[in-house]
């Protein structure tokens, strides 16, 4: 039970083994000043993902992924460590990488294909062409017929799909995806993962998934990454060996099964560390 | 509109007035009855309180009345000298949106984006908001003149005010994460504003529009009462000076009219 992570775990289904990183964390280190003192929410973190690999970060609420993610996507500021993207040093959002943030991020002026037609329309892609390539990525994420709706007239998962189609209209070489299905019901979310894996092969798309969720993790991952709890560190990294092309059968198998469990193991120690923080933190509080 | 929505989906129960109407009814019809009464009593002294028949008889001579001359070319235009006063109001208030709107829009832009700058300047924008713009016409009097300039200028400084408090505290209202959507699809600047600032900001935009209009056309025609020769301001004054109160009255009325006219549009667009 080695906390640290296997270098040799690393088979990238996209990728030769002998492929140079696409994507490399190196000794990310991030600190919020809070008024509590300093809280150190990424500790150290490095791992790199090879071209076309699928990669998924897994680990308990607030353990630093989400800012992890805004890191790697050039928005946050004052970390330590680096982060580049084909040798280049991000300085600022990159080129090839597209994000799905966690939060609602829909425009709710602009309709669904609007929407969707944002980052074509940035580039600027000519109106005809750009709506048209809009409509193929809402008909993707099976909102064909809600087009021309608003975001508010949309439910919570449903305006989830229209960010994630957003951002894979832009057909970045690198999709960054904070818990892009965490407002979806479990078979929406076993639906859109195919949709995203099929995506993802078909473009040879390099993938870096954050999530809560164990199954969508091995569903969907070449490697998963565990993060301990708060202060968020790599606890072990999981090659996930199941054959490829995958769907949402796969689910059902014994491997699967396998995979879930020794994962699991790992999770419940940092989860329930975390619960036991969060508590005596309250109980401290509640005498202070 | 939730009104008329109602009664047309409930035509069977619904009463062929609804219950805000008729309350609205009856007390239009009680000020007008007092008033027509204290207006026949003559207790208050002559001509403050005219009937409304004679209130409406100024009106219709505002409104008709031709006495101005206007040389076109080689003929002459003659049209009621009220609309003239009407048009000069008018292009003051609008041009004074222009301006005070744009300029609040930008300041109000940057402030809300810049931290530092909002940090040395905000608080002095909160001082000078309240403060009673007309205390800068001698100023604006000596900078633009006396005539359509100086109204312009106070016109200016009391629209920009509610616009730009209104669009700085738009802007940190805008959800942060639409904010890193448009970075990290890498907007430019432009973009940024234009795609995700501007429409975010809709609505501060629009009340801060709302109230800027309002205080820009107290501050013109304020600007008008107290020194000019031209505009619906000078023409109140004027009538107040002669005491031709049915005037007066008329010309307020008018002027409610207008200002009514001017915030619909505004609404208007607002609904877009
Ligand atoms: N801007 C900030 N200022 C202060 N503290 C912050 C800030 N952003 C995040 N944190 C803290 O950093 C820690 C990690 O937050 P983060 O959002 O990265 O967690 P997460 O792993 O994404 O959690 P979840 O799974 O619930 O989304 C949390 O304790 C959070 O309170
Ligand atoms: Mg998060």
């Amino acid at each position: 039970m080695a906390a640290s992570p296997d270098p040799s775990a690393r088979p990238g289904d996209g990728g030769s083994a002998s492929a140079e990183p696409i994507l490399v964390v190196d000794d990310i280190y991030k600190q919020f000043e809070t008024q509590d003192g300093v809280l150190v929410a990424v500790d150290h973190v490095s791992f790199d993902v090879k071209p076309g690999e699928f990669l998924s970060v897994i680990g308990p609420s607030g353990c630093g992924k989400s800012t992890l993610f805004n890191i790697m996507g050039g928005l946050l500021d004052g970390y330590g460590g680096r982060v580049s993207v084909a040798g280049e040093t991000v300085r600022g959002p990159h080129a090839s990488i597209g994000m799905i943030f966690q939060e609602e991020s829909t425009f709710p002026w602009r309709s669904v294909i609007d929407n969707v037609a944002f980052p074509l329309e940035i580039a600027g892609m000519p109106k005809a062409e750009r709506l048209e390539k809009a409509r193929h990525f809402v008909d993707l994420v099976g909102l064909d017929g809600f087009e021309r709706r608003y975001p508010s007239e949309l439910s919570g998962g449903m305006r989830q799909r229209v960010s994630m189609a957003r951002t894979l209209a832009s057909e970045p070489k690198i999709l960054l995806m904070d818990e892009p299905f965490a407002a979806l019901d479990e078979q929406t979310r076993l639906l859109l993962g195919d949709k995203v894996l099929q995506i993802q092969q078909d473009l040879k798309q390099t993938t870096l998934l954050i999530t809560h969720n164990l199954t969508e993790a091995v569903q969907l991952s070449d490697r998963i990454l565990v993060m301990t709890y708060r202060p968020g560190k790599t606890k072990r990294i999981v090659a996930i060996d199941l054959p490829r092309p995958r769907t949402s059968e796969i689910v059902g198998s014994d491997a699967f099964g396998h995979y879930v469990a020794q994962i699991w193991n790992d999770l419940r120690e940092e989860a329930s560390r975390g619960m036991r923080d969060d508590e005596s933190r309250r109980g401290g509080a509640r005498r202070a | 509109m939730a009104e008329t929505s109602l009664t047309r989906t409930a035509p069977v129960a619904a009463p062929w007035l609804s219950p805000v109407t008729r309350l609205r009814i009856v007390i239009i019809v009680t000020i007008v009855a007092v008033w027509e009464a204290v207006a026949a009593s003559g207790l208050l002294f002559r001509d403050v309180v005219p009937s409304l028949v004679v209130i409406g008889g100024a009106l219709v001579n505002i409104l008709t009345h031709v006495d101005f001359k206007v040389p076109v070319d080689s003929f002459e235009l003659w049209i009621p000298e009220f609309y003239r006063h009407l048009w000069v109001t008018i292009s003051e208030v609008a041009t004074a949106m222009v301006f005070g709107g744009l300029a609040g829009l930008v300041v109000g832009l940057t402030l809300g984006t810049n931290p530092f700058l909002a940090n040395a300047f905000e608080r002095f924008l909160y001082y000078l908001g309240p403060t009673p713009k007309i205390i800068f016409f001698p100023i604006m009097i000596m900078w633009f003149g006396v005539g359509p300039g100086s109204k312009i200028a106070m016109g200016t400084i009391s629209c920009f005010f509610p616009v730009v408090l209104s669009a700085a505290a738009g802007v940190r209202q805008i959800d942060s994460v639409l904010i890193r959507v448009g970075r990290s699809f890498r907007v430019n600047t432009w973009q940024m504003v234009t795609k995700i600032y501007l429409p975010a900001m809709r609505e501060p935009i629009i009340n801060g529009v709302r109230l800027g209009l309002g205080v820009a056309v107290i501050g013109t025609l304020l600007a008008e009462t107290k020194l000019s020769n031209r505009g619906v301001g000078f023409l109140i004054i004027n009538a107040y000076s002669t005491f031709d109160m049915p005037r007066m009255y008329a010309l307020l009325i008018v002027l409610f009219v207008v200002a009514i006219g001017a915030n619909a549009l505004v609404g208007r667009a607002s609904r877009r």
